[in-house]
Parts: C-alpha cells; structure tokens; sequence
C-alpha cells in the first residue's frame, strides 16, 4: 500500500514536472480558454443572457477546452516514447492512478478559471454558490474518471486528434446531461435536497467508471 | 445452424408480416392502423439493445481469454446490432412524422436510440484507426465495455429531464401487459423471428470474418 | 403523397416493412460482396 501511494507519487509529480518544463497544455489550453470565453463575449454582444443558455455555454467551454487537454496526457507518452519506460517503473493501476490525479488537478484549475472569467464577462447570477461549486466539481471528476480511460484508448490509435470527441461523447453523455441540469438548477438557487438525485446519479457515474477504468487499463497499456 | 432453422426463419417471418398487415387489431385513438408499426418497429430496436449486449459479453469473453474468435464474434454482433439501430432509427422516425407531426423530436426514445448509434459509430471509428488485429480487438473491447457500462444512466437521467410521448413499451411502468391478445401473439412471434434471424445473419457474417482473419494470416506468412 | 399517407396509414405500415427488407437485403449484399472479394484475391 505504502509503494502503491509512492509510486502514484511519483508519476504524478513526473507529469507535473515535465508539464512545467514545456508548460504546453497549459499554454494552449489558457489560450484556448481565452479565446472561447471572448467568442461567447462577442456573440452575446451586450444583451441580457439567460441564465440557463449561459449554464449550458459554461459546459460547452468546459467540455472542449477538457477535451483538449485530457486527451493528450496518454498520447504524450507515445510521442515522445517514453511510455516503455513508463511501463518498467510502475504497475498500471498505479501509472493510471497517477495520471488521473494529474488530470483532475490540471482540469481543476482550468475550469475554475473558466468559471471565474465566465462570471466576469457575464452577467452570470449564481444564486447558490456553495452548490452550484460542489455540483462543478463532482461533475468535474466524473468528466476526468471518463476522460482518462479513453485517452489511454487513443492513444494507441492512428487518428488520435479526431478520435478523441468522437469516443468521449456517448460516454459522457449522461454525465454532462445530468450535471448541466444540475449546475442549472443550482444556480437558480435550489435546495440541495431538490437535486439529491442528481448527486447520486454523478456519484455513482463516478465510481462505475473509475472502478472499470482500474480494471480495464492494464487490458489498454499492455503491448 | 440445420436447414430447418432457416426455413423456420422464413416461414414466421413471412406469417408475422401476412398476420401483421391482415388481421384486425382494436381500435386505438390516434394511433389506428399504424399501430401494426409495433409488429416490425419494436423488434428492430430490440435487437441493437440483443447485439449491443451480446456485443459486450463476447468483448469481455475476449479480454479474459484472448481468443481472437471472441472478438470477431463482438465485431459481428455491433455490425449487426448497428444495422438494426439504422433501421429502428428509420421506420422509427416514419412513424414519428405521422403520428407526432416531425422525423425528429427529440422524444427521450429517439434520444437513446440516437446515443447508441453514436456508441456503435465511435466503436467502428476506433475500430478503423487501428492496424495490428490483436490491439485492435482489446482496445475496441475495452471501448465496448466503458461505453456499456454508461448506458444504464440514461434510464435514471431520461425520465428526469423530458416525459415521453411513446406508446408503452410491453412492459410499462406499472409492469402490465395491455396488449390485447392476438396482437401480443404476433408481436412475441415477431419478437422470436427476427431475433432468429438475426442470430442467423450474425451466424454468417462470424464465419465470413473468420475466413477473412484466416487469409490475412495466410498473407502474412 | 404526405396527405395520401396521412389517411391511409396502413402504406405507412408498409412502408416501414419495405424500409426493413431493403436494409436486410442490401446487408446480404454487402456480405455477398465481400465473399466474392475473397474469392477472387486467391
């Protein structure tokens, strides 16, 4: 157990180090958020947007700017082939666990960013921030649980780039329906015990996923 | 798979559809005739859940064993199952236009149907994107898996979000059949004939994919 | 045709009975196909 957690370690801090060595999901993915979020600034113009349209926009921007970055934590690995050394040093469920956690922190601090300037630049009213803040993130590990598995998947492909919408959406499907209704009714100010089912709906998406995810990964990253 | 098999295969077909278009059925409001849609409708959405499933289960059979026969057992049934989707899809939304006014409404049924083929479309999608036969058959496993898991979601999310407006399924929600009886007769018949059938053409296509795998390793040598 | 079908739902009925055959059979076809392309290749 005390390897297990060593090892994650180690993993994750490898990708933390090395993505602020190039800093380029980073980068790209603060430009992408920038450049989404002024696109949305500029087609609303200066009308007054409901706040359900903004709900689903917010998902939108996240949903995208998630899918740039996640997608590309396996494929990295492959191009610049260091996933043969990888594979030497730590078990799978430890190498996935460390890249999972990499990716929750990474979306994490994306999408509180984008939710920061969302609110800047709209007029977006959340009438119960503590919810609505809770529903985000639990949407948040559920979109990472999903998102992992198949980047893992990809990139073992040839068309990694174009595959990579193409195979997350139908599994995240239920995922972003339920939390988008969710982070809708949250902001309109509702109580929590209203969208209870809801909660346990992402919950158990979440743990359905992660724990299919453990026990199919080794299936993807052998060779 | 005898000969009798795939006469029998014909024979409740071709009844089902003669009873289907001949008999009489009870007058139900503003369905009428097109209620008989059930008879040939309902077994096609049917079978892409039947293929979906079957789908899955070779794909875990493959994981365990590693038989590469599993996994052209798993591709068989998606391509299938997604045949099958194509056509619940179309006479689907011919109905639709008739009975509720547009092809696409957005109906939580069609919405489901609509996800599957998206899960059978990626499936393929990723199935072409990969070379090497052996990774292909465990990623688009896996795939399979992941994607199969998620499904049942949409049974606790779609009556959450959207109240259909389709005819109860067999099975309804207070678990009785309202069917009446001659009708039910034909739509198990239905049911079991095109369930055969598929299993029939499902048959074929296995042995057609094998015999493919076989030559390429053949070429290979 | 639209109002033609509209009163006479029973061509709906066939309609989607043909939509069914059509897809069968040009399945078959496609398999068909790919038979003879092994075939051939030998």
């Amino acid at each position: 157990m005390k390897d297990f957690i060593n090892n994650v370690r180690i993993v994750f801090l490898k990708d933390v180090r090395s993505e602020l060595r190039t800093r380029y999901v980073i980068n790209s993915l603060l430009m992408f958020v920038l450049v989404t979020i002024s696109i949305i600034r500029f087609a609303i113009g200066d009308e007054k947007i409901e706040d359900e349209i903004l709900t689903g926009l917010l998902w939108i921007s996240i949903f995208f700017s998630a899918s740039g970055g996640l997608a590309r934590t396996f494929v990295k690995e492959e191009e610049k082939e260091t996933s043969a050394a990888l594979k030497l040093s730590a078990s799978p469920t430890e190498i996935f666990a460390g890249k999972l956690i990499f990716n929750l922190v990474l979306t994490f601090i994306l999408n509180f960013l984008i939710l920061i300037l969302f609110i800047l630049i709209t007029e977006y009213n959340i009438k119960n921030p503590v919810l609505f803040i809770s529903v985000l993130s639990l949407g948040n590990v559920g979109l990472v649980a999903a998102s992992t598995i198949i980047a893992a998947i990809i990139s073992k492909a040839n068309s990694k780039g174009t595959l990579y919408p193409v195979l997350s959406f139908p599994v995240l499907l239920p995922l972003l329906l339920t939390v988008i209704n969710a982070t809708k009714l949250a902001s309109a100010g509702i109580n929590p015990g209203e969208i209870m089912g809801e909660i346990q709906i992402l919950v158990s998406y979440t743990v359905v996923v992660i724990t299919a995810s453990v026990l199919l990964f080794p299936f993807v990253w052998e060779d | 798979m005898n000969t009798f098999y795939k006469y029998a295969v014909f024979l409740i077909i071709s009844l089902v559809i003669v009873a289907g278009i001949v008999l009489p059925i009870p007058n139900i409001p503003a369905l009428g005739d097109k209620a008989r849609v059930l008879y040939f409708h309902v077994p096609m959405s049917w079978i892409s859940v039947v293929a979906f499933v079957m789908s899955l289960w070779y794909a875990v059979r493959f994981l365990k064993s590693k038989e590469i026969s599993y996994d052209i057992k798993s591709f068989s049934a998606a391509q299938l199952g997604f045949l099958f989707c194509i056509l619940a899809t179309a006479t689907g939304s011919l109905w639709a236009k008739f009975n509720w006014g547009s092809f696409w409404n957005w109906d939580p049924r069609q919405t489901s149907i609509f996800i599957l083929l998206l899960i059978y479309g990626a499936y393929f999608a990723l199935r072409s994107a990969i070379d090497a036969e052996e990774q292909k058959a465990r990623l688009s496993s896996v795939y399979a898996i992941i994607a199969g898991i998620t499904m049942p979601f949409f049974i606790f999310i779609m009556p959450r979000l959207v109240e259909t407006l389709h005819p109860d399924p067999i099975i309804n929600n207070s678990g009785k059949i309202n069917m009446d009886t001659s009708m039910l007769i034909i739509f198990l018949t239905s049911l079991l004939g095109f369930t055969l059938l598929f299993l029939w053409v499902m048959n074929l296509k296995t042995r057609l994919e094998m015999l493919k795998y076989r030559k390429s390793l053949k070429q290979a040598q | 045709m639209y109002e033609f079908l509209e009163t006479n739902s029973m061509y709906v009925v066939l309609l989607i009975v043909l939509i069914i055959w059509i897809g069968i059979f040009g399945y078959l076809k496609s398999m068909d196909k790919q038979i003879k392309n092994l075939e051939t290749k030998e």
